[in-house]
């Protein structure tokens, strides 16, 4: 009994000091992310390959994603007598939620761990020290550069997402009846307001952003081995997903509060 | 630097589509809100709104021309709803436009209505306020819906009333079910046409032999120049004539009676028709169960509105699974 | 902004100039006290070895006088500045005149052998144009004897070549200063003499003071001028190669056999 809570009470510690070391991650972020000097070269290398290169998979997760939701819809819908209602409910859950967050999922998946693996090999094998000796400042270099990155090319690739589910939608829809692509986006467009669109692609900035800094907090404050870096990876997948959710619930109780629904 | 190069390209071309996207987004949503393109106010003061709010839409004669801007609560009876217009319908919409509330669908969004008035009027100006109708509820039309049905019960109550007599009546099916009338009847016509078919071929020998007769040849002739006597008998054979016609014109009114009942019986259109010979009542009946039809129909959409709106849907589903528990049962 | 090694603030033929002066150096992570008052000196031109046994605290030292790590007490000072003092920029310069060979090479494994070397060149000077560079890639690189490799990418390598590498991006910005860690770890025998024999050459190429830290007694037969032995934190013996071979100290005595 005295062993579990003393586990319980040394875990929870261990939270703490981790949401502390993060917060503290995030401050040094927010003093040096702003001040010369600026690593604008790697900056656009970082962009290339956090943004483009993940838009082949999230493009096919995004395809299959409004295909799915929208045969999954049709037959409650049908039951409802509201068929035609089908775009425009698919398209608002798209734009709302499943763009956004199943971007970042993805990309939390694909980045996340990425960024945590390569930071976290660069510390153990003193790559991070040897910039550091080469005169560059490591957390210019790689964890602004990297966070700026994902924070700038996270609302791109939901926007992207979301055309690449619609046109997913629209296939979905035309697999079991027929409707016109112009009444399809009619439809769509029609049923959103912006108060739809605007706090997705708001909150895709703050999802960008979770996923680049605590992949970049994991990588650079990896333990010593290559377990160290795997176990990185990992937690940067983990945690980064988990914060995605409660960003999301985060933001709609702020739409919410705003009235935006 | 070549590679470099290229994945510059890439990247510029990733987030210029995004980009591209966001802003086609924005600009459609934008379009439909009528943010982009002139537009003007109008208000309308309503009792109640049944719920319409901001964003929701503007249509003048079922078309889309705008958005409601603002809900504004004058006081305890007034709600002022202002709504953007779209500037080039403003030549359409009379001043004298009634603004009801109205809904998409049974349970779609709200949206106000705007409807021309039949009297021409002047176009409207920024910031008229329209005359308002009562809009229409769903509460009041569920409502109305139950006493249609209750009348509906008396009229299908009376209905069978009829209709059991009719089947009660023993004289009614008698005439009905009696095959052999027209046979009867036909073979009556038969005969007559026979007769007079007969007594044409009569009355031509007759007129043959009056003709000798007067022109004195043969024996008789000579015998029977008494032109008293001949007198007589043009008569006589005139006589003939006369009835003959007169069984033409009535075998023509029988074959008539007879073809009418032939189809009546036939083609089943007004049975009453041919065998009650009372035109009045049954046209009335006819009538009525046309009406009835068209209740039964009206009724029969209503329940089917209803069984789509999610709030009867527990029902109907409840009485379906009843319907099919008592099925194994019977 | 870059000073050349001619500048650097020391009266030219003045052999025994110190370059690095480490005084009663204390470093502890929690309860395991690393280093407790170390003291050092490098002489201009020298090369020394430290020798100690793996966790003694050899490669703490080292990072320690490059800024990696603040030491909790004691005065480090390289070419006259004071390390632990220094602010980032002033630190940057002073890197600019010291190499370091990292013992796990520390090569950046997303950039070609070329961006490896030109990395520390157009951080420090970045005024440099590019036909400069791609001169200064190809002497480091001759240097080693690995001018074929300059497209490659690290992982491509052997482990040998790779420290070869490491060794050539260390000397590319001519340091007077090179702190080796470890040099010949993980290498099989005949590339640590190789590699040995090289940072001697370079020693004398460039004329540098070096400080090595290993505990490969070859290593230290090839290349020390003069050795320090490092037990529990401090300096157990000092001497040169020889001296100490001779030494009938256990604890000297230990490393020899």
């Amino acid at each position: 009994m005295v062993l579990i809570a003393k586990t319980l009470l040394q875990n929870w510690k261990i939270f703490f000091i981790e949401a502390g070391a993060l917060s503290e991650f995030t401050g040094r972020f927010f003093t040096q992310g702003f001040r010369p000097r600026y690593e604008f070269r790697e900056f656009v290398k970082q962009c290339f390959l956090i943004g483009y290169q993940s838009l082949a998979l999230i493009a096919l997760t995004a395809f299959i994603m409004g295909l799915v939701l929208t045969m999954q819809l049709r037959p409650s819908l049908v039951a409802y007598g509201v068929e035609s209602q089908l775009p425009a409910m698919v398209g608002i859950a798209i734009v709302r939620e499943i763009g956004p967050v199943l971007t970042a999922l993805i990309f939390a998946g694909k980045i996340g761990s990425s960024i945590g693996a390569e930071l976290g090999s660069m510390k153990v094998t003193e790559q991070i020290d040897a910039m550091e000796v080469s005169g560059t400042n490591p957390f210019k270099y790689l964890v602004v550069t990297r966070v700026f990155a994902a924070t700038l090319m996270m609302p791109i690739l939901v926007m992207l997402s979301i055309c690449i589910s619609l046109f997913g939608s629209y296939l979905g829809v035309n697999i079991r009846g027929v409707t016109s692509f112009h009444l399809f986006w009619t439809q769509i467009f029609d049923f959103l307001k912006f108060s739809d669109i605007i706090p997705a692609f708001i909150k895709s900035f703050f999802f960008g952003f979770a996923v680049g800094i605590i992949g970049c907090y994991k990588g650079y404050y990896s333990s010593k081995g290559t377990e160290g870096v795997g176990r990185s990876a990992n937690s940067a997948v983990v945690v980064a997903s988990v914060v995605v959710f409660i960003i999301d619930l985060i933001a709609v109780q702020i739409t919410d509060v705003l009235g935006l629904n | 630097m070549a590679k470099k190069l290229a994945n510059h390209f890439r990247l510029g071309i990733f987030v210029l589509a995004g980009l591209f996207f966001l802003v086609l987004l924005l600009y459609m949503i934008g379009k439909n809100e009528n943010i982009f393109g002139s537009t003007f106010v109008l208000k309308a003061r309503f009792e109640n709104i049944n719920g319409l709010m901001p964003g929701n839409n503007v249509r003048f004669a079922g078309i889309n021309t705008g958005t409601v801007k603002d809900i504004a609560v004058l006081n305890d009876s007034t709600i002022e709803v202002t709504m953007l217009i779209k500037e080039k319908m403003k030549p359409f919409i009379k001043k004298n436009a009634i603004a009801t509330i109205g809904s998409d669908g049974l349970m779609g969004n709200k949206l106000v209505n705007l409807t021309a008035s039949k009297i021409s009027a002047e176009e409207v100006n920024e910031n008229d306020i329209l005359l308002s109708g009562k809009a229409v509820d769903t509460d009041e039309l569920i409502k109305v819906m139950g006493g249609a049905t209750d009348d509906l019960a008396l009229i299908v109550t009376g209905l069978k009333t009829t209709i059991n007599k009719i089947n009660n009546s023993a004289a009614f099916w008698d005439v009905m079910n009696d095959a052999s009338l027209p046979v009867n009847l036909r073979s009556s016509l038969m005969n007559v046409k026979q007769s007079t078919a007969g007594m044409n071929n009569m009355v031509n020998d007759l007129q043959a032999m009056v003709r000798h007769v007067q022109s004195g040849k043969g024996s008789i002739g000579s015998l029977l120049v008494d032109t008293t006597f001949a007198h007589n008998l043009n008569e006589a054979v005139e006589r003939v004539k006369r009835a003959g016609n007169m069984a033409d014109s009535i075998s023509i009114q029988v074959t008539t009676l007879v073809r009418n009942i032939d189809r009546n019986l036939n083609h089943g259109e007004g049975i009453a028709t041919a065998l009650l010979r009372d035109t009045a009542i049954v046209h009335r009946m006819e009538n009525s169960l046309q009406n009835i039809q068209k209740g039964t129909e009206a009724f029969h959409q209503n329940m089917e509105a209803l069984k789509t709106n999610f709030l009867f849907r527990g029902y109907f589903r409840r009485q379906d699974q009843q319907k099919k528990k008592q099925a194994p049962e019977d | 902004m870059r000073s050349q090694p001619a500048s650097l603030p020391l009266a030219p033929g003045k052999q025994d100039q110190t370059v690095i002066e480490v005084k009663d150096l204390n470093k502890a992570f929690g309860d395991n006290k690393v280093l407790q008052g170390f003291n050092l000196e490098l002489k201009k031109g020298e090369n020394l070895v430290v020798l100690g046994k793996s966790g003694s605290g050899k490669s703490v030292l080292i990072k320690c006088i490059i800024g990696l790590l603040a030491p909790d007490k004691g005065s480090i000072h390289v070419l006259g500045e004071s390390i632990p003092d220094l602010n980032e920029s002033e630190l940057d310069k002073i890197r600019v005149q010291i190499g370091f060979l990292f013992q796990s090479n520390a090569l950046y494994d997303s950039m070609t052998v070329r961006d490896n070397l030109e990395f520390p060149l157009r951080r420090h000077w970045m005024q440099n144009a590019t036909q400069d560079v791609d001169e200064m890639v190809m002497e480091a690189l001759s240097d080693v004897g690995l001018v074929h490799t300059v497209d490659m990418m690290p992982i491509e390598l052997s482990g040998g070549m790779r420290k070869r590498i490491a060794l050539a991006r260390t000397l590319i910005l001519k340091p007077g200063i090179i702190l080796y860690d470890e040099p010949t770890t993980g290498l099989d025998p005949i590339t640590a003499r190789e590699i040995s024999e090289l940072i001697v050459d370079i020693q004398k190429k460039y004329k540098a003071s070096s400080l090595i830290i290993t505990h490969d007694m070859r290593c230290v037969e090839i290349t020390a001028d003069r050795v320090i032995i490092l037990v529990n934190g401090r300096c157990y013996a000092t001497g040169s190669f020889e001296e100490l071979k001779r030494s009938t100290d256990p604890q000297v005595k230990h490393f020899f056999d």
